[in-house]
């Protein structure tokens, strides 16, 4: 328990930023749709959009989303809101893992009477707490700013969908990070390894987009598997994609534990 | 000179990482230009019967958007992401690390001023980004050549692929002060991905609805490239403000490092 309140205090500031950040985003990019949403000019906007091929929608960042719809618009943000919530939680996972190394205080923790297994769940708990913070914010910050705009349209729903599937998402990096961290010997590389891998992901399906024929990557990058155009359309997470990212999720969790508690510490 | 040096070798494998990631990526996205050329070509003629306004609201010149220059300049800004954080890392770690490391009372001891350290780190970082450059520059026409059916401009090429450089150069600038202002940060991977991430964002949230103001902001709208292509020239204010910020910072960043506690062990 000492460990778990160690790292949620070592962690406060820090949160506290990414918070604050992800509400700035919110507002600055609902207050956008005020501008977007002038009757008759969204119109033909949309109209503009339906007819524009796949690879020049994907240009645009809008893909075939609904602007004039604040549900719509707030898909356009949702790639946005999710690309910065899972660098916080990819991060989060790789460096409370990394940091005991790279700051060379794994010699004082774990010659502490606690196994190597009580310390990673003490710190993995901590990092959920983190994810589950911010993804609540994020969760209240978009119903209130896209409650604001709404016009009477029921928005709650839908958004509180994207918000299950973004925190899908936290978990998976979340994890992968603290996996990245156990299994390679690399402490000070591990959140340097994970945000490679999240840009990379990130780039996969940007190239998705722009392509329009490659959907058969998809499974490569998780920003697919609950894209906001496909989750609103369809009004549930996609099945199969929930079960990839929780066989993921195993996956690393088991990684992390057993990469751990097997390998040789650098001190 | 053996700090340049070895800052060099020390940056030699990321940097190769780097160069190799941007170039992936010009690659990767230039090779779907065909496709998209085609797409387009049906859909200017659409297009022409939009109101000017709307094109205007959404950035679309009609100029540029079937060709492959305008083509170029919608993927450059994901390679200006990448070389941003490549640049900003670089910035916030080349002073910082010493400390981090623990290295930082063998290097300060020897008989160096701070002023040499600080010139031959930057010198280093310089090249780095240099190298990057052109490099860069060398596989894009290169591989713009390849997948452009007619002819074009490479002048104009070489013009918007050269902000890479100014962008770098400004995030660069940027690393260097956040790293001697805020000098007990622990991990500088969060900081700087944040504040790129951030000005990206900005800089995308600005497209989408053509705003102004919001210009000012973001490095990343500095240099536009439908812009560069028809007046084959940079916005002066824009290359202003990134010469001043750079100068700026970097002179700021030296004071700061001239009178510093630096943390020894």
């Amino acid at each position: 328990m000492n460990i778990f309140w160690r790292e949620m205090k070592a962690q406060r500031k820090s949160l506290i930023i990414w918070c604050v950040g992800m509400v700035f985003l919110l507002i600055a990019g609902m207050s956008k749709y005020a501008t977007l949403s002038v009757p008759g000019e969204s119109q033909t906007l949309n109209e503009l959009m339906a007819d524009m091929p796949k690879s020049l929608q994907a240009i645009f960042g809008v893909g075939s989303l609904d602007l004039s719809t604040v549900s719509g618009y707030y898909g356009v943000l949702f790639l946005y809101i999710a690309m910065m919530a899972t660098i916080h939680a990819g991060m989060l996972g790789a460096t409370i893992i990394a940091k005991e190394e790279r700051d060379k205080t794994a010699e004082f923790l774990l010659v502490k009477p606690i196994t190597r297994s009580m310390m990673l769940t003490s710190k993995l708990a901590a990092a959920l707490v983190g994810v589950v913070i911010l993804n609540g914010v994020t969760s209240i910050g978009s119903l209130m700013a896209v409650q604001s705009y709404s016009n009477g349209e029921n928005v709650n729903q839908d958004i509180m969908l994207l918000m299950g599937g973004l925190f899908i998402l936290q978990l998976l990096f979340m994890l992968l990070g603290s996996a990245v961290a156990s299994l390679l010997k690399l402490p000070k590389r591990a959140a340097g390894l994970t945000s490679g891998l999240l840009l990379l992901t990130f780039f996969i399906s940007v190239v998705i987009d722009i392509s329009g024929n490659l959907d058969a990557l998809k499974f490569l990058t998780p920003f697919k598997y609950f894209d906001a155009k496909t989750v609103l359309e369809a009004g549930s997470l996609s099945m199969g994609y929930m079960l990839l990212s929780l066989a993921l999720m195993v996956l690393a969790l088991v990684g992390t534990y057993v990469g751990y508690n097997k390998r040789d510490l650098k001190v | 000179m053996n700090m340049y040096k070895h800052e060099l070798s020390a940056y030699r494998k990321s940097l190769f990482g780097w160069i190799s990631a941007l170039v992936g990526i010009s690659i990767l996205m230039m090779s779907m230009f065909p496709t998209f050329s085609k797409d387009a070509g049906a859909f200017v003629a659409l297009l022409s019967n939009m109101p000017d306004a709307v094109l205007a609201a959404m950035g679309i010149h009609m100029e540029t958007i079937t060709s492959v220059l305008g083509f170029y300049g919608y993927i450059f800004v994901y390679i200006l992401l990448g070389g941003a954080i490549q640049a900003m890392l670089l910035g916030t770690t080349i002073l910082s690390k010493e400390v981090r490391d623990k290295t930082a009372d063998f290097l300060l001891t020897k008989p160096v001023t701070r002023q040499a350290i600080v010139s031959s780190k930057l010198l280093a970082a310089l090249t780095s980004l240099a190298v990057t450059n052109i490099i860069y520059m060398a596989a894009a026409c290169l591989i713009t050549a390849l997948v452009s059916e007619s002819a074009f401009s490479l002048k104009l090429l070489i013009l918007a692929t050269l902000p890479l450089f100014f962008v770098q150069l400004i995030f660069f600038a940027t690393g260097l002060l956040v790293s001697v202002i805020w000098p007990k940060m622990r991990t500088v991977l969060p900081v700087s991905l944040g504040v790129v991430f951030a000005f990206f964002l900005i800089g995308a949230l600005g497209a989408t609805t053509g705003d102004d103001k919001l210009r000012l902001l973001t490095p990343f709208k500095y240099f536009d490239t439908s812009y560069i292509v028809e007046h084959s020239s940079y916005e002066s204010l824009y290359l202003f403000i990134t010469i001043a910020w750079v100068i700026l910072a970097t002179a700021l960043s030296y004071i700061i490092y001239m009178k510093r506690d630096v943390h020894a062990v």
